[in-house]
């Protein structure tokens, strides 16, 4: 008896020391191996009377359970260590740089095209485009522009011959769309486009910039109806709280035409340098469509109306952005360009 | 155009509106007010009387004065060449402000000074309006100029404010102040009196003047002889008028033909009746030759001026000037009046390229109401009878008559509600054409007005709904949506292919741009994969915007070299625009890489800016876009070997026909740009938008294995990997099945222990079936075939 629990505490002991899993191997085969203590106390057993027997073989069985439940756990104990050191030795340093993806953005100006695009699809507008050469009749006749205009002048506009030009205006993407449609109601189309004029390029004037136009033709689409358009608008780019005004203005196409001011974003309205004290920022002009501009694409100006409005891209990215340079738009400077890449 | 208080309070009581309150109530009806401006500034100001003058002790210039302002004598040093004892002058007491600061007391080398002898221009009067001794010194007040009047300014008759009205081309009528304050009436519902001076002119005895036009740019000519008339100065109300708007007093006379020009908007010109020989004025057109007007300067008139001739010689340049030797002088006797109507887009030509834009060529260039003309003689003949003593007043010789129809106008009410999406009652949309003297009648739910002559702007209905919004205010306005039949908010395909295009090369680091329309000869002879014959505009703007381009690229390479100039990393650039010739309009894509598209630098990591990886960015677009890579080719660059490396570019075909070039930009066409090495790509977009493309559709997973062979073989160098991999893909059936799914190349060497006319290729190749689990025996078969065919047809030698 006394020796199985001599040989308990040797055992016991050792697996406790061990280090490893070689060692812990060792201890295996030494302990309960065929030549080992515990086997050779089971051989031993012949020596003992009948009597005797059953108490001893349970105490041996017992030590030996023991003594494997031991190395099974020492085992693991091993290997849980093992992974904890391999883990520690793999720390990095998580303060160098991350692999960045290389990812670019759209030029401001796309960006802001794209921004009214999608505003207006969700108003349920098509988007149409235009050639960059139109005929002077699509670009002024048809806008009721008379002849002895000054834009209509060759060394007015950007003409190529006396019949065509780069256009001055989106206006002449409106009239296109309005003679294939006709006589088809309702009309509801966005058109963006470049347009061109004789300008010399400075910080507030290019000869290339962007509009877009927008058109809607019914049976009964009326001013009111633009205001409340403009204001979603306006209210989309600039934020909810923007409101917006009309101011009487004039423009051939429509009657009557409007200039449309909304309430300045930085300052809410109370006054500042952006809009220059007076809490309103002029960004478009509009109206209601000329009953000349039906009658001339097919339509009966007593049976239909509609309005249009013309917005400068740039004027609204300028606003928006706080650009002070029109010019900025046509460098394409990446310094200029990476802000634009934030999710907005 | 400008307009003061001065002249609006002739037709009508504003005394209750400050100036402010005036130019927004203006600028609320469509008239933008664009500044407000006082003709002269200064507080605490009085008129004295200068009752000692001498010379200051301590200077060769300065006086000390004593000054009598009424309530006390006043110590001034005043500078001014022109002071003298006994003078009436304007003083800013100590305390008053001025344009150029506050006057204190003080001392001025010494003496004593508390305040200052004022000259107009230094209480804010425009120096443009004074006369050279009014500039040159204090201003001397008349005798009669009372001693401690508080209002100096106000007593000379500069204290006017005027207002600076931007007018929209179709309210040129409001260049008439006559016009003007019709409409300032109707805008803040006043009366209007202006003066009355109809038939003023139908008098008259018999005439010898005979005028007339050889050109159909002069439909109307109104002559008239008044053959005695006094010149002297002008009345104080005419010279206050006259400088409110900017303008000297001359004389009574000519001042007269500008005040009426003034007034009715229509300009006029006074000949001295005996510079005019045989009392004949004929307007014509086709002189070219030097012709000296009246300010001297010597003009080269072409054929297409109109011209005012007198015996065949010109005397004036119609509606912009007249002649030097047919002026008025102080010495003239009698007058011939010229009112006529021109064609203004040939005044207006005439007067931009003779660079004069007078305050008569304006007007006419803007175009003047059909009844002005004879509006102004009748006015000019009325104030010319009153202020200059016009008698031998003989009748009005006319040429020519003008089309002028009085237009009535009938609408409904609901008519403009509806137009307006207002609900404006009948009672309101009439006084809203009461307001404007339009004499408004109603009939049930109709109404009709009468359109006076100078609103030539007014055509219809659409017409009197902006009249009636702006006139009762925007502020009225409803906001609305409209309420129609639904629509579908929509993308057409390729609007939406340009969008994916946008996002897919934003994705993979290249920067969206726009470069101009326009470039120059340089950029367009420089054309990569142009669209034809550029197209040249009639009047450029400057060389370097002279065509249309026909390509983007050498647009986009000037980005390039400005971002590169400027040591800015990370340039890779797209743009995606129009391009047009002569041909036809066509959209393209552009790309310039120049930098890495992706670096960490201390990982090592990076995507190099090569042929490569502008090849795989075509590759990988031409999948997602859905068109098959069997029907995609690159091959050898025949195109354009000018501005593209001739051995590391290549052209992008689909179905055999090229719609793009790629490649490594030509050493020497990158010294030209001015821009480091770079991978250039330009493709028509029209090609991939029109191409048939492949649907996006399940393909079922094979449930069996598969299973990779590696082979490394020795190739002649100038052998297109791409021939091999064809002839590897050729042995890749079994039982009719294509059992090769993929073939990747993992390494090409050439160099050290390599025959330099050879290059070792190795490639993977990876079998599977969807049918059953390949056999060792059939994939031993189809390898063994394999490198039989690329040993004979690639004459490759095996390596492993």
């Amino acid at each position: 008896m006394e020796q199985i629990e001599k040989l308990q505490n040797e055992a016991l002991t050792k697996i406790a020391d061990c280090q490893n899993n070689q060692d812990l191997n060792a201890l295996r085969v030494e302990y309960l191996g065929k030549k080992g203590p515990i086997q050779n106390l089971m051989k031993g057993m012949k020596d003992l009377t009948p009597d005797q027997r059953p108490a001893f073989g349970q105490q041996v069985n017992q030590l030996k359970s023991q003594i494997a439940q031991a190395i099974e756990e020492k085992r693991e104990a091993l290997a849980k260590k093992e992974l904890q050191e391999k883990i520690e030795s793999e720390k990095i340093d998580i303060t160098l740089p991350g692999r960045k993806p290389v990812v670019a953005n759209l030029h401001p100006l796309n960006l802001v095209c794209q921004e009214l695009e999608d505003l207006f699809i969700g108003l349920g507008y098509q988007v149409i485009e235009g050639d960059d050469i139109v005929s002077d009749e699509y670009c002024f006749e048809r806008a009721n522009i008379p002849k002895d205009h000054p834009a209509r002048d060759m060394q007015d506009s950007l003409y190529i011959d006396p019949n065509w030009l780069l256009r001055t205006h989106t206006t002449a993407i409106q009239m296109e769309v309005l003679e294939q449609s006709a006589p088809h109601l309702p009309i509801k189309v966005v058109c963006p486009g470049k347009v061109y004029r004789r300008d010399d390029d400075d910080a507030t004037h290019s000869h290339q910039f962007m509009q877009m136009e927008g058109l809607v033709i019914g049976e009964h689409v009326t001013l009111s109806d633009l205001k409340g358009t403009l204001e979603f608008m306006a209210r989309k780019l600039f934020g909810q709280d923007r409101q917006i005004r009309f101011r009487p203005s004039f423009f051939p196409f429509t009657e009557p035409s409007v200039e449309v001011d909304v309430s300045c974003h930085i300052c809410n309205g109370k006054g500042c340098p952006t809009c220059k004290g007076t809490g309103w920022i002029e960004i478009l002009g509009a109206g209601e469509v000329h009953p000349n501009v039906l009658k001339m694409a097919g339509y009966d100006p007593d049976k239909c109306s509609g309005f249009a409005f013309g917005v400068g891209i740039e004027r609204v990215a300028m606003l928006k952005y706080g650009i002070d340079d029109i010019r900025h738009f046509y460098t394409n400077d990446m310094r200029f360009m990476e802000p634009f890449k934030r999710f907005d | 155009m400008r307009i003061s208080r001065k002249w609006l309070s002739q037709y009508m009581d504003i005394s209750d509106l400050s100036i402010e309150e005036l130019a927004s109530r203006i600028t609320d009806a469509g008239l933008e007010v664009e500044s407000v401006e006082s003709q002269s500034q200064g507080t605490n100001l009085v008129i004295g009387q200068v009752i000692e003058c001498t010379m200051h002790p301590d200077s060769d210039h300065l006086h000390c004065t004593k000054v009598d302002v009424g309530d006390e004598i006043l110590s001034i040093v005043c500078g001014a060449p022109n002071v003298a004892k006994g003078q009436k002058v304007i003083v800013a007491k100590p305390g008053a402000k001025l344009p150029g600061g506050e006057i204190k007391k003080g001392a001025i080398r010494g003496q004593e000074s508390n305040g200052m002898i004022c000259a107009l221009f230094e209480l804010g009067v425009d120096p443009h309006l004074l006369t050279e001794e009014q500039k040159a010194g204090i201003e001397v007040l008349p005798e009669s100029a009372p001693v401690g009047n508080t209002d100096p300014l106000g007593y000379l008759g500069w204290d006017d404010e005027i207002l600076d009205v931007a007018l929209t081309p179709n309210r040129s009528d409001c260049l008439a102040a006559f016009n003007m304050a019709k409409e300032v009436g109707a805008i803040l519902d006043r009366e209007v009196k202006l003066p009355s001076y109809d038939q003023a002119a139908s008098q008259g005895g018999p005439t010898q003047l005979h005028v007339s036009s050889k050109t159909s740019k002069c439909p109307m000519f109104l002559g008239k002889v008044i053959g005695h008339i006094t010149i002297k100065e002008s009345p104080e109300w005419m010279k206050e008028l006259l400088r409110a708007s900017g303008m000297h007093s001359i004389n009574n006379v000519v001042d007269i033909s500008n005040i009426v020009m003034l007034e009715t908007g229509q300009p006029m010109h006074f000949y001295d009746k005996d510079a005019i020989k045989d009392l004949e004025i004929t307007v014509a057109d086709g002189f070219e030759e030097g012709y000296t007007a009246l300010d001297g300067v010597t003009y080269d008139l072409l054929p297409e001026d109109i011209v005012i001739t007198n015996q065949g010689k010109p005397i004036g340049i119609a509606g912009i000037m007249g002649g030097d030797d047919s002026k008025i002088l102080d010495s003239t006797q009698g007058l011939i009046i010229e009112c006529a109507i021109f064609d203004h887009v040939s005044i207006r030509n005439t007067a931009r390229r003779l660079n004069l834009a007078t305050e008569s060529s304006v007007r006419y260039q803007k175009g003047i109401e059909p009844l002005a003309a004879q509006k102004a003689l009748d006015r000019a003949v009325q104030l010319l009878v009153e202020y200059a003593d016009a008698k031998e007043i003989e009748e009005t010789v006319q040429f020519g008559k003008t089309s002028y129809e009085p237009l009535t106008l009938t609408s409904s009410f609901a008519a403009i509600n509806d137009r307006l999406g207002t609900d404006f009652t009948s009672d309101e949309i009439l006084n809203v054409f009461r307001r404007l003297d339009w004499k408004p009648e109603s009939k049930g739910e109709e109404f009709s007005v009468q359109i006076p002559s100078y609103r030539t702007d007014i055509e219809g209905m659409a017409d009197l709904s902006e009249e009636v919004i702006r006139l009762i205010g925007y502020d009225r306005l409803p906001s609305t949506l409209p309420l129609m039949e639904m629509t579908e908010g929509k993308l057409n395909a390729a609007q939406r292919l340009v969008r994916d295009l946008r996002t897919y090369l934003t994705q993979h680091g290249l920067q969206d741009c726009i470069t101009y329309t326009l470039i120059s000869t340089k950029k367009k002879d420089n054309a990569i994969l142009s669209c034809g014959q550029a197209i040249e505009l009639a009047s450029p703007m400057s060389e370097e915007r002279r065509y249309i381009r026909t390509s983007i690229l050498p647009s986009l390479l000037e980005s390039l070299a400005y971002n590169q100039a400027r040591h800015i990393g990370n340039v890779n650039l797209y743009e995606i625009s129009d391009v047009a010739a002569q041909e036809g309009k066509k959209v393209h894509l552009a790309f310039a890489l120049s930098q890495k598209l992706y670096e960490t630098r201390w990982t090592q990591d990076a995507i190099p800016a090569d042929f490569y990886t502008g090849k795989g960015l075509i590759e990988e677009l031409f999948e997602q876009i859905g068109v098959q890579s069997k029907r995609v080719g690159f091959v050898e660059n025949k195109m354009d070997t000018e501005h593209f490396h001739p051995y590391r570019s290549c052209e992008i075909q689909i179905d055999h026909k090229t719609v793009g070039l790629l490649g490594e930009i030509h050493p020497s066409y990158a010294a030209e740009c001015e821009v480091s090495s770079a991978i250039l790509c330009e493709l028509e977009l029209d090609a991939l938008m029109d191409v048939k493309k492949s649907k996006v559709k399940f393909v079922p997973i094979s449930k069996y294995p598969s299973v990779q062979r590696d082979l490394a073989f020795v190739i002649d160098r100038q052998l297109p990997v791409e021939n091999v991999v064809k002839v590897i893909e050729k042995q890749g059936r079994l039982d009719k099945e294509m059992v090769i799914r993929d073939v990747e190349v993992f390494d090409v060497y050439q160099g050290e222990h390599m025959d330099p006319s050879k290059k070792s290729v190795a490639l993977s190749i990876r079998f599977q079936s969807d049918k059953k689990t390949l056999k060792e025996d059939e994939i031993n078969s189809l390898f063994t075939s394999i490198i039989d065919h690329i040993q004979k047809e690639c004459d490759a030698i095996l390596r492993s």
